[in-house]
């Protein structure tokens, strides 16, 4: 397999590591479902024949951490793209979505 | 204090050095060498200031820049490695880019943890694609172009000088006898006889 | 013997000026450069190259390529000797030396033959049937057994002395096959500027082009072929490697390669590698990898003589041998044509041509009728006479008439099979084409397209088109402007073909897969048991289990397996082969990485002094540690750890721990990020102190521990341990970048740029007074247990100084500046000679750290919580961190785990074994009642006996109990005591000084 990788373009697998699913988003430790989200987090996992949202990190590389869509089914890789710049836009939709539920 | 003066070390123990126009390989000792991190936020103030004290671009891609005495190497988004000659006056980039970047980047001595040597000649690239997996091919890869990558396994960082071509290799110091022995066999076929 | 009296007088693309003297079976004969060994055998009449696999039966030299499943021979000898190799692909140099394999005494007569007439006890699945019973003697009689009778060539038992490497190419489109349609399109997407790489397995490129003796252009091809390397060779975006296999093709346009460097010289030029495996990165691909003549199944197809037709074309055009001097050719397809103008230009006597359809041709009763050659149609070869070489054959006509002929070589073609290898390693499925009678390329990997007789497209002028039209289409692909192709004139030889897949009948084995010995009986009694499926098929009778993957014999089988069926042949299965194409020496796969260059070493800064000193080097990791520095007089290591560890007890040791991971975290919220990663808080942590500090997994594990140290508002230095650094710095960047992008964090690894020395000891104060500046004031008073600075030693050098103990004594680390860790471990030794001052290793540091019961790597498993390990009063209950909540579950602070403890033997004078379990003091051995394990143990001279640490359920509140230390593998069983897990200094004086 090969990445493109934002920084540094096209790698060989060799120079990544695989961490797991980008799909969850770390949960609010002080909530009353804490211990359950938390599982969920941590543990569940559909593992779908097809598309994948994985995390890689660029180690032999940038150290870039990546959010690569990756069809486990043939290897095929989608899309590769900051795990930062994904989080944060995240982060921005999460408090978007936050403020307009909640707008008065 | 100067009889308790401590000798330094060159990180290359087994290195032999080369030369000949198709390869030379030569280490790279003496250097004085800062990583520099921005702060969240802070990269165009970074810019700013190099420009202002070196008069040169940071690269916000895989590339090198020199000028004002120091070439910088991007090292990574908002990172970068800056490099000079520590030369007869000592020079030490960590305490002069600490001083100008305080409160905006992340400024770490990386002089010992570094070790470079630089490749010339024809044949270079043909050494070098024996254990960097980039092309390095002039159609592919810029007259200044950095990669952060590995060599027969051991991480390095690599930029080009010249259209020789010239390339500089960093590698952290520990790995730098497995570097020489791997560079030893890749080049053989062209120093040996 | 008259030399080389079957080679042609003229022809061939050997070199006539350049004889080379070889040696088979120690005969000496010659050939010319340019000949393989194969057709220098064929040229001085030698047939007989080897025995089968199972049967011993003799075989010869049946194809003229790689996809050769007979003549295999052991090349070269001693060191060099490789067994298995073809020797229709070894070109030979100047005192080659090859043998014949699988035979004894000698190749002619082999005592091992009687195999052949045991043969009904070897069929298919004769290891499952023939020696199941009694179990027992498997091992001691069958299998050894087997193992002499069965089997190729030896391996030479001896260290490999060639050197290999590995390269990594790009290119813009890989070709792989040089002849006229690989040819074609690396000149068509060379003429546009693209990158381009051109592989071809054999030592000259043209392919089929030369073998078949064709014309292109109204000249031979021989002289278009070499226009087209002129051409190409001028191209400076062309490289073209001969001699070298892309053997496999894997995800994102990669393929291995390997090129045999040396293979074909007496010994590797000085600086070359005898193999360079190349991994090749490629934005197109085009498999022009041409295509395998079958044989037919007939009676005793696999005497030595019986050849592949188009095998016969090549020895004849490529090589100008003559292959026999009578000839029948038996084939199924126009291509017989060919193959007889080729014999009738050698001046060998074509007996007849058998051809199992009713018409040939207009073209092949032409050629026929020229000579007069006799055409026998609708009829088949039903049998070979002849047992160490062809004698004749029996005829058999559809009207079941049969006839004998004299000959001494067969020339069969059954049709040919597209080497679609490389288009289906990535699980492309191929599809069956009926005018071919093979499957093609199906749907291909991105980036991939097939020409000529590789994609199906089988005439000279079909190939020629689609290398063109796929070059064009590659460079196109890649972002290049290709000009219009102009295809040379050629005509298409026709491929009219039609199926013939076995002949019934005649006496004696109809072999399909001849490296395995898997004949058509085999087949049937498959299919008779039931294993019709190609995969059990595979299985239950070895069929493409061969080196050669069944190139020449997947597609009989499947057709075979499908007329007993009664399925059509793409029902009954398809060819899909894994890498590689052909056998690749694991040495080129290692390339470099061997021996001392096996992985790299890290050294650490005091590497060169320890050495100097004679000390034992342990890895960890990468790493090369000092594990202990033995002295003279001393008789083992542990008289030396023993010195070590009392010399830091009793004065100063000095040891270089700059291998744990150090890593510099700045930023506004320095602070706030490393609350969140510790279990303990951060954020309290004094300027110029330093704290102990756990990390643990999200799902409540201890991940690793080590020192924090704050240096300024926003600048901490955190250490790893050294197994971990890489790890934990990965999860750091992960924190960073991914869970807490919004804060203000920068990390830099500073592992190596700092040597560090631990310096420990009631005397280690003393000593570094000695080299740190005097404007440093390193009193207990200025500089207390757990302080951190930077101060600068020798006159100015700038270092780091910790107070941190991992002994249990006064102790300090004290780091430098790398290139001065070589200078700074000399000046420590030789200022603290008369303070009787040591070098420790890792062995006197685990010692210590047990004494003190202090958790390191196997303590810290993975699979232990800090409440295991009795750092449960660490976790901060007053912030959220990685590993909080589901650190909380029940079952992790269920106090039935197990929990570290102190263990001593009951008697005093019994060592101690990690990995013992523990066992209630009266508990019988069983896994039910286990109670936990012993993680570490270590003889410690400060209190003469060993002593250990160990997980114990409930442990903790255990102490003076007595339980079994049980260790059935070593055949250990220690009564031994519960204790706290700390033996030395409990209240912790010494170390605060």
């Amino acid at each position: 397999m090969r990445f493109n990788c934002p920084c540094c373009g096209e790698r060989g697998a060799e120079e990544f590591v695989y961490h797991g699913d980008a799909a969850a988003t770390r949960p609010d430790a002080n909530s009353p479902t804490a211990m359950a989200d938390f599982i969920a987090y941590t543990y569940e996992r559909t593992n779908a024949a097809g598309v994948h949202r994985e995390l890689w990190y660029h180690a032999a590389g940038c150290h870039l951490w990546l959010v690569v869509a990756r069809n486990v089914m043939n290897h095929q890789i989608i899309s590769v793209a900051r795990a930062r710049d994904v989080a944060l836009a995240q982060t921005a939709q999460a408090t978007c979505g936050a403020q307009s539920n909640g707008g008065t | 204090m100067a009889d308790q003066a401590l000798a330094a070390q060159s990180a290359f123990s087994e290195l032999k050095p080369v030369q000949s126009a198709a390869l030379s390989i030569e280490v790279r000792d003496g250097l004085t060498i800062a990583s520099i991190a921005a702060g969240k936020g802070k990269a165009a103030d970074v810019r700013a200031v190099m420009q202002k004290a070196f008069g040169i671009d940071l690269p916000d891609r895989p590339l090198r820049v020199e000028g004002g005495g120091i070439s910088v190497i991007w090292h990574g988004p908002d990172q970068w490695l800056a490099i000079a000659p520590r030369g007869a006056g000592d020079r030490d980039l960590e305490s002069e880019l600490a001083a100008l970047l305080d409160g905006i980047a992340a400024v770490t001595d990386q002089s010992d943890g570094r070790a470079v040597v630089r490749l010339s000649g024809s044949c270079v690239r043909d050494v070098l694609a024996k254990g960097v997996p980039v092309d390095l091919h002039a159609s592919a890869f810029a007259s200044n172009g950095v990669a952060i990558t590995h060599a027969s396994h051991i991480g390095i960082v690599l930029w080009q000088i010249d259209e020789t071509p010239t390339f500089e290799i960093a590698l952290f110091r520990s790995f730098a006898d497995s570097f020489a022995h791997w560079l030893a066999h890749a080049s053989v076929e062209f120093t040996a006889g | 013997m008259p030399f080389q009296r079957h080679r042609m007088p003229v022809g061939g693309l050997i070199d006539r000026s350049r004889k080379i003297r070889f040696a088979f079976d120690g005969v000496n004969y010659a050939g010319y450069a340019g000949d393989t060994l194969a057709s220098a055998l064929l040229a001085n009449g030698v047939k007989l190259t080897g025995r089968s696999f199972k049967y011993h039966r003799p075989r010869g030299i049946m194809s003229a390529g790689s996809e050769e499943p007979n003549a295999l021979v052991e090349l070269r000898t001693g060191a060099y000797r490789e067994a298995n190799t073809k020797a229709t692909t070894i070109e030979i140099f100047e005192g080659l030396k090859a043998s014949s394999q699988n035979r004894w005494p000698s190749l002619a007569f082999d005592v091992m033959a009687i195999n052949s007439l045991l043969s009904p006890v070897f069929v298919a699945g004769f290891y499952y049937k023939t020696f199941m019973w009694p179990a027992a003697l498997w091992e001691k009689l069958y299998e050894p057994l087997i193992r002499r009778a069965a089997g190729l060539g030896r391996a030479s038992a001896q260290s490999d002395p060639d050197t290999y490497e590995k390269a990594t190419a790009f290119c813009d489109v890989l070709v792989i096959g040089g002849g006229p349609a690989g040819l074609s399109a690396a000149l068509q997407a060379g003429r546009s500027g693209a990158r381009v790489l051109l592989a071809d397995e054999n030592a000259t490129l043209g392919g089929r082009a030369i073998d078949d003796g064709a014309d292109i252009d109204g000249l031979p091809a021989a002289q278009w072929v070499s226009s087209a390397i002129t051409e190409l060779a001028s191209l400076k975006n062309v490289r073209v490697f001969k001699r070298t296999t892309v053997f496999g093709a894997y995800d994102g346009g990669t393929f291995g390669a390997v090129e045999r460097v040396s293979d074909h010289l007496a010994k590797a030029p000085t600086g070359q590698p005898r193999q360079r495996l190349w991994h090749v990165v490629a934005k197109q691909s085009i498999v022009a990898a041409g295509a395998t003549e079958r044989p037919i199944v007939f009676a005793n197809n696999d005497r030595p003589g019986v050849m592949l037709a188009g095998a016969v074309r090549t020895y004849i055009n490529r090589y100008g041998v003559r292959p026999g001097q009578r000839a029948v050719v038996f084939a199924n397809n126009d291509y017989a044509a060919s193959t007889v103008a080729s014999l009738n230009k050698a001046g060998v006597d074509v007996v007849a041509l058998v051809d199992s359809r009713e018409t040939p041709s207009e073209g092949v009763r032409a050629i026929l009728n020229a000579r007069g050659t006799r055409l026998i149609s609708s009829a088949v070869i039903s049998s070979v006479s002849g047992k160490l070489r062809v004698k004749g054959v029996t005829v058999r006509t559809a009207d079941g008439r049969t006839e004998t002929l004299a000959c001494d070589l067969v020339a069969m073609s059954g049709g040919w099979t597209p080497n679609i290898q490389l288009t289906t390693h990535l699980g492309g499925k191929p599809v069956w084409l009926d005018a071919i009678g093979s499957f093609v390329p199906g749907k291909l990997p991105p980036g991939m397209s097939a020409a000529g007789a590789a994609s199906g497209a089988m005439g000279l002028r079909d190939a020629l088109e689609s290398g063109l039209a796929s070059g064009s289409a590659a460079a196109r692909a890649a972002g290049f402007t290709p000009a219009a192709s102009v295809v040379p004139r050629v005509e298409n030889d026709s491929s009219a073909f039609a199926p013939l897949w076995r002949v019934d009948g005649g006496r004696g084995k109809a072999f399909v897969d001849m490296q395995n010995d898997v004949a058509v009986g085999d087949i049937e009694l498959a299919n008779r048991e039931g294993f019709r499926s190609v995969e059990h098929l595979k299985r239950y009778t070895t069929l493409g289990m061969a080196t050669d993957q069944g190139r020449t014999a997947n597609v009989n089988a499947l057709a075979i397996m499908a007329g007993l069926t009664g399925k059509p042949i793409p029902e009954t299965g398809m060819t899909m082969a894994r890498p590689p194409y052909t056998p690749v020496a694991i040495g080129a796969f290692a390339g470099h990485h061997r021996g001392k260059a096996f992985k790299a070493t890290r050294r650490p800064p005091s590497y060169a002094w320890s050495k100097e000193q004679g000390a034992v080097f342990v890895e960890t990791g990468l790493w090369l540690r000092p594990g202990f520095f033995p002295r003279a007089g001393e008789t083992d290591w542990l008289q030396t750890v023993t010195r070590e560890v009392n010399t830091v007890r009793n004065a100063v040791g000095v040891c270089d721990v700059s291998t744990l991971g150090k890593i510099d975290v700045q930023g506004r919220d320095a602070a706030a990020f490393l609350d969140k990663l510790y279990m303990n808080g951060m954020k309290s942590l004094a300027i110029g102190r330093a704290r102990y500090g756990c990390m643990l997994r999200e799902d409540g594990m201890l991940m690793d521990d080590g020192t924090v140290a704050r240096l300024g508002e926003n600048h901490y230095v955190v250490t790893t341990t050294t197994a971990n650094a890489v790890k934990v710095s990965q999860h750091m960047e992960l924190c960073q970048q991914w869970l807490w992008p919004e804060l203000d964090v920068q990390m830099i690894s500073a592992t190596e740029q700092w040597a560090q020395y631990a310096v420990a000891g009631p005397k280690s104060r003393g000593l570094l007074q000695r080299v740190a500046d005097p404007a440093f004031d390193i009193s207990d008073a200025a500089f207390p247990y757990m302080q951190s600075g930077v101060i600068s030693v020798l006159g100015g050098i700038k270092a780091r100084l910790f107070r941190l103990s991992f002994s249990g004594e006064r102790a300090y680390e004290i780091a430098v500046p790398a290139r001065f860790g070589d200078a700074l471990i000399r000046r420590l030794m030789e200022a603290g000679k008369d303070l009787g001052v040591c070098a420790y290793g890792t062995e006197a540091l685990g010692v210590m750290r047990i004494e003190k019961g202090h958790i390191s790597g196997p303590e810290l498993n993975g699979t232990t919580t800090p409440h295991d390990v009795g750092l449960s009063g660490m976790v901060s209950t007053k912030k959220d961190f990685i590993g909080r909540v589901l650190g909380g579950r029940p079952g992790l602070i269920d106090p039935d785990r197990p929990a570290l403890v102190g263990l001593r033997p009951v008697d005093r004078t019994e060592r101690l074994r990690s990995g013992a379990h523990f066992l209630g003091r009266h508990a019988s051995a069983t896994a039910g009642n286990d109670e936990g394990h012993m993680t570490s143990v270590a003889y410690s001279p400060s209190l003469g006996h060993w002593i250990g640490l160990g997980l114990l359920k409930r442990g903790p509140q255990r102490t003076g109990e007595i339980v079994r230390a049980y260790d059935p593998v070593r055949s250990g069983d220690t009564l031994v005591e519960v204790v706290a897990p700390c033996f030395i200094d409990t209240a912790g004086e010494r170390l605060r000084g």
